[in-house]
């Protein structure tokens, strides 16, 4: 067991570099950093200066090294575009990516999975099939276009919610939230279902098909033969068995749903990492893009590495595999 | 009466943001730093002009006022003297000397800053007395007044006291989120890119003329989320409305919109001085472009009424030389831009031996100006009228600066807005022959050059004589336009929307001062 | 190698004709005749994948061809003469004067194009991948997994977005514009193997320890035809469902993709670019600019949706 987690945590920690590595020579081709940073009125010595001082001018195999370096001790420097350091941005702009991403996750599967487990029970009835159809438009247009959309009739036509930003914040420690105050909790409606409808559909379809299969067990319909109610018969012991494979679905989806958000906090002008992302790039800002980049792949190996242990701790029949692999 | 007034002047003592109007503005772009003198972008100068002060400010009407200097004289030998307004003081209450201009020119033209092109005339700045400065330069320079608007004056003593005496472009210091001017308006609440907040100065010397008590900016990328949090009444205006629902937000209820021109004039380059075109199909063919018939040719192709019809609405005016009418300097004899000819395009392409035209690439940036990638489509399909096959190759203006700097190109877009405000300004970066060490032609691509330009040049910087000034400008303005240097097409518009009783003032330069807006 | 020669000889002779009535006669074509669903789907998107490929011959204009524009045309209304020109259009005209019926003709056959291929590629190198890493195990198996691990680490669109960047720094600038459709195929297929990889992967390790396959190893069947003769076979049923799905992903993405400025070029504008140029008209009365657009990428992305999930239902014998 040991052995086995010791391994994936190394070869989790290669993923990291070489995710890095990829990362780092990407940033040479989304442009010059330098044209951002000066003005119209710049000499070409200027421009050779900054880029000196920057340390522009060395090989990116040093330039990573250096970031590296400098991230093992929590230091992601300084960034190009705000001048501050870029580990005092994120932390700044991440409560809001997480609140908004915590909102959508948790509409995403309060109403995936009952949705999924009302479809699978009416397998045929008419409003079942209007919702597999319905959810599969709302997966059939992009992101942005629902988003845009959403803006369009809730906050233009009806006037009913904010068309942008957070509202108002509050700050509890180090931590700026929006679930305090009532413009807050109103600004996450719209982006909440924007991000979340995805995983929604996604969840509810995952549900749906484990509880039909489920269903046709033989537990379950001996359950049924012993004049268990239907109630009891589909939650107590259907959705409880499907639900494995949709915590671990979920558990992967969760990163996804902070990647995606990338679209809806441009969109709604949400002030999280995101969109501090976006900006990044548009500004050549490559600190914080690197550092983004390294954020976010940490955390999907986390969840990644977390969901292989458990399926090892869970699963002996796994055990054999995992020490053939 | 008098009771009155002690109740409103406590009001205003106490700052309260209680009651009183509150003003919400949004734009695309977040001012990326709060120091003045770190960037030289319009962004950062035009929302610290809120903030800071400079000895000389400019009025609604782009003219030169006083600000913290009441009045200025030349000095014989070359220099400015400048009366300094007494009386000033900074948001935290220190007084304004003569010793912060030196300050702040120290500031401004240090290795350290962005600004200190400036400065490039200047050779000393001597304290007088505490309200009189000098302005030395190197030889006469009568539009130094008119070139340090946005030279804007910091407190020495805070700046020394929290560690910023220098700008910082790559660092944090304490004047990248704080600041300490004589503005009408004071930095309250400062979280780069979500939410700056500016409340009134109560010490300011001027007579304030709006009636904000608490003003917030927040920069919204996406137009057309901008355009939904006015529509919505969730921000008071929005700057840049995008062109084409300018029209449509007119006719909104609640909602108006400002029109004016800016000083941006968009023209297309050419290379001036490449052997062989780029992107040519046949590769290695001849640079046809340094054939003045063949850039007249396509002067006359491009169909300019046709793309402010459509693609610009209406919202734009033509455009003939390197600047729009509005500045200093403007040559008002050379206003007409070649009309549309597309017959006459193909004679002249004949005539310089290209009947059957010929292809090559076209780069635009498609995040700089207004719709720059949608005009530069226009151009490509109208330049196909005679045969010259445009491959467009549009991208983010992170990739276009070193593109263009690397010769990748066999025509470019490129819009020019005169820092100074003068003719004199895209003459120096634009036309005169490229010279790094004199700091001359720095975005001239293309390599243009002539001669008779080039000597004109330093004559016009140095005349103090207005109308022997704009003589020479009218000349070299001509010269320009007779070489076909540059194709300009257009001068962009300026396009504000906000709610319906907001009054405001657009000033050219797209600076929104916030000193002259009433909320009703 | 010999071996599978060999057994290719003896399957190859098989009717090709009555293949397709089999199909159509089979419980699985039977299921098919009797969902109105799948039917009206599958009609759907034949006949949008038909008119694609039919454009140049079907759309009234070349919306590619500059020539042919005229920028006075812009913003005509649907089937509203022009103030300037007279001319007429069906769907009405975008910004540049381009007949919005003939760019969509068109922008679909990119958009499909750019799908197709990006899930052939990534429905190729994932199975492969996958039968590699499910049968030979091992360091094999590790390596794979975890470069589909680093895959899965990064969302789709960041994969995306960095294979664009990367491959726009080394094209030639002079092939940027065509080369945006295959850096674009490139990479959403490379976002995508993972799953075609995990599936298999999958249902490989289950098939390879079934006697069958014991029994082909036993007679001396070399791993190159047990994978593909034997273990294939029986893992392409999901790899069906994931690639139609993954279809409508694909189309989805490459919009995505546009949005954040890293699609196909507005000179060649797909679907998704299409409705990028369009959102910015949604407030100033062109609707047309961005409805028709939108309507095509609906149409085309659900029913190829509806498709895979009704062929997820068939396919799955438990179910029925």
């Amino acid at each position: 067991m040991l052995a086995y987690v010791i391994r994936r945590v190394f070869h989790s920690i290669v993923v990291l570099l070489a995710v890095g590595l990829v990362a780092f020579s990407m940033f040479r081709f989304v442009g010059d950093p330098i044209d951002n940073m000066l003005g119209q009125e710049r000499t070409q010595a200027d421009i050779d200066r900054l880029r000196t001082q920057l340390g522009l001018d060395q090989p990116f195999a040093i330039q990573y090294w250096k970031f590296l370096s400098g991230a093992a001790e929590g230091n992601f420097g300084v960034s190009y575009r705000q001048g501050r350091p870029v580990s005092d941005i994120i932390s700044e702009r991440a409560p809001a990516t997480l609140e908004l991403a915590a909102v959508s996750g948790l509409f995403a599967i309060l109403l995936g999975i009952g949705l999924g487990v009302f479809t699978a029970i009416r397998r045929n009835g008419i409003a079942s099939n209007l919702i597999m159809t319905l959810s599969l438009v709302g997966v059939s247009l992009p992101t942005f276009l629902i988003g845009i959309l959403l803006i369009y009739v809730f906050s233009v036509e009806l006037d009913m919610l904010p068309s942008f930003g957070r509202g108002e914040t509050v700050m509890v420690g180090y931590w700026s939230t929006g679930f305090l105050t009532k413009s807050g909790l109103v600004a996450l409606i719209l982006p909440a279902i924007t991000l979340g409808l995805y995983q929604m559909t996604l969840i509810m379809r995952l549900v749906r098909s484990e509880m039909l299969e489920v269903l046709r067990q033989d537990y379950i319909r001996f359950a049924r033969a012993r004049g268990l109610r239907e109630r009891v018969v589909n939650f107590r012991h259907a959705l409880k068995n499907t639900l494995v494979p949709v915590i671990t679905v979920t558990g992967l989806q969760l990163g996804s749903i902070i990647a995606f958000a990338i679209i809806t906090e441009t969109v709604f002008q949400w002030p999280g990492v995101g969109l501090l992302f976006i900006n990044a790039i548009h500004f050549v800002d490559i600190p914080v893009m690197a550092a983004y980049l390294m954020l976010i792949s940490v955390m999907f190996v986390t969840i990644n590495l977390v969901v292989d242990l458990l399926y090892f701790a869970i699963d002996p029949r796994l055990r054999v595999d995992g020490r053939s692999t | 009466m008098l009771r009155l007034t002690l109740v409103s002047a406590l009001v205003c003592a106490l700052g309260t943001s209680a009651f009183g109007e509150t003003f919400r503005w949004a734009s695309t772009t977040d001012p990326q730093t709060m120091d003045p003198h770190a960037v030289n972008s319009a962004p950062v100068l035009g929302f610290l002009n809120n903030v800071y002060e400079g000895l000389v400010r400019r009025g609604k009407d782009m003219s030169v006022e006083p600000a913290l200097a009441t009045r200025w004289e030349p000095i014989d030998g070359g220099g400015w003297r400048f009366h300094l307004r007494q009386g000033v003081t900074f948001h935290d209450g220190s007084d304004f000397t003569a010793e912060d201009v030196l300050f702040s020119y120290l500031r401004a033209s240090s290795e350290a800053s962005d600004t200190a092109s400036w400065f490039a005339s200047v050779s000393e700045v001597v304290v007088v007395d505490d309200f009189t400065i000098d302005v030395i330069t190197s030889s006469p320079n009568p539009i130094f007044p008119d070139s340090i608007a946005n030279w804007m004056i910091m407190d020495s003593g805070w700046a020394a006291a929290n560690g910023a005496e220098l700008p910082a472009k790559d660092s944090e210091n304490h004047a990248t989120l704080n600041t300490n001017g004589t503005g009408a308006f004071m930095l309250t609440g400062r979280q780069p890119g979500l939410k700056t907040v500016l409340e009134p100065f109560g010490g300011w010397w001027g007579d304030a003329e709006h009636n904000i008590t608490l003003a917030k900016f927040t920069p919204i990328q996406n137009p057309a989320t901008a355009v939904a949090a006015l529509l919505s009444g969730d921000v008071e205006m929005i700057n840049p409305v995008p062109i084409q629902d300018a029209e449509r937000l007119s006719q909104s209820p609640g909602v108006k919109v400002f029109q004016g021109i800016e000083a941006r004039v968009i023209m297309l380059g050419f290379p001036h001085e490449a052997e062989v075109l780029k992107y040519a199909d046949d590769a290695g063919m001849p640079n046809p472009f340094t054939d003045v018939r063949v850039r007249e040719a396509v002067a006359k192709t491009v169909n300019v009424p046709a793309i402010l019809r459509t693609i610009m609405r209406g919202n734009a005016e033509p455009a003939s030389q390197l600047v729009s009418p509005a500045m200093r300097g403007y040559s008002v004899a050379l206003a007409a831009r070649p009309a549309h000819d597309v017959d006459g395009a193909k004679a002249l392409l004949a005539e310089a031996g290209l009947a059957d035209g010929f292809s090559f690439g076209l780069k635009c940036p498609n995040d700089r100006y207004l719709n720059d990638e949608a005009v530069c489509q226009a151009v490509v399909s109208m330049l196909a009228q005679i045969g010259l096959n445009a491959e467009l190759d549009a991208m983010p203006v992170r990739n276009y600066w070193p593109e263009l700097r690397n010769d990748n190109y066999d025509m470019y877009l490129l819009g020019w807005s005169p820092g100074t405000f003068d003719a004199e300004h895209p003459i120096r970066f634009l036309a005169a022959t490229p010279d790094a060490d004199k700091r001359l032609g720095s975005w001239n691509f293309g390599g243009f050059s002539n001669s008779r330009v080039d000597e004109l040049l330093p004559m016009i910087q140095s005349e103090v004589d207005y109308a022997k000034r704009q003589a020479m400008l009218d000349e070299s303005a001509k010269i320009i336009q007779d070489e076909h240097a540059y194709v300009p097409m257009y001068v962009q518009p300026l396009i504000w929307g906000a709610r319906e009783n907001i009054e405001l003032t657009q000033r050219p330069d797209n600076f929104f001062i916030l000193r002259w807006v009433t909320v009703n | 190698m010999t071996d599978s020669a060999r057994q290719t000889q003896v399957t190859a002779p098989s009717s090709e004709p009555s293949r397709l009535k089999t199909v159509w006669e089979s419980d699985f074509g039977y299921a098919f005749r009797r969902s109105p669903v799948a039917l009206v789907s599958c009609l759907v998107v034949l006949f949008l994948v038909l008119s694609a490929v039919m454009a140049p011959w079907i759309a009234p204009h070349d919306p590619f061809n500059p020539v042919t524009l005229n920028l006075m045309n812009g913003f005509t209304p649907p089937s509203t003469p022009n103030a300037f020109t007279g001319d007429s259009f069906w769907l009405g005209t975008d910004d540049q004067g381009r007949d919005v019926f003939s760019t969509i003709l068109f922008g679909m056959r990119i958009s499909l194009f750019v799908g197709f291929s990006a899930v052939l590629f990534a429905m190729i190198l994932g199975v492969t991948l996958g039968l590699i890493a499910g049968y030979a195990g091992g360091w094999i198996e590790t390596l794979i997994m975890r470069v589909a691990d680093v895959q899965l680490t990064f969302p789709a669109i960041l994969v995306a977005m960095l294979i664009f960047g990367i491959a726009k720094g080394f094209t030639p600038v002079e092939y940027r514009d065509q080369m945006a459709i295959w850096v674009l195929i490139l990479a959403i297929g490379l976002s995508d193997w993972v799953q075609f990889a995990r599936v298999v992967r999958g249902a490989t390790l289950v098939e390879k320890n079934k006697e069958y396959v014991q029994a082909a190893r036993l007679i001396g069947r070399s791993g190159g035809a047990i994978m593909l003769r034997h273990i294939l076979p029986n893992v392409l049923s999901p790899v069906l469902v994931i690639a139609t799905i993954s279809l409508a992903l694909a189309i989805i993405a490459e919009a995505t993709l546009s949005f954040l400025g890293v699609g196909a070029p507005p000179t060649q504008p797909s679907l998704g670019t299409l409705i990028r140029i369009g959102q910015g008209f949604l407030f100033s009365g062109e609707w047309w600019i961005l409805l028709f657009p939108s309507v095509t990428l609906l149409s085309l992305a659900l029913s190829v949706n509806l498709l895979g999930d009704w062929l997820r239902d068939a396919l799955n014998p438990r179910l029925r």
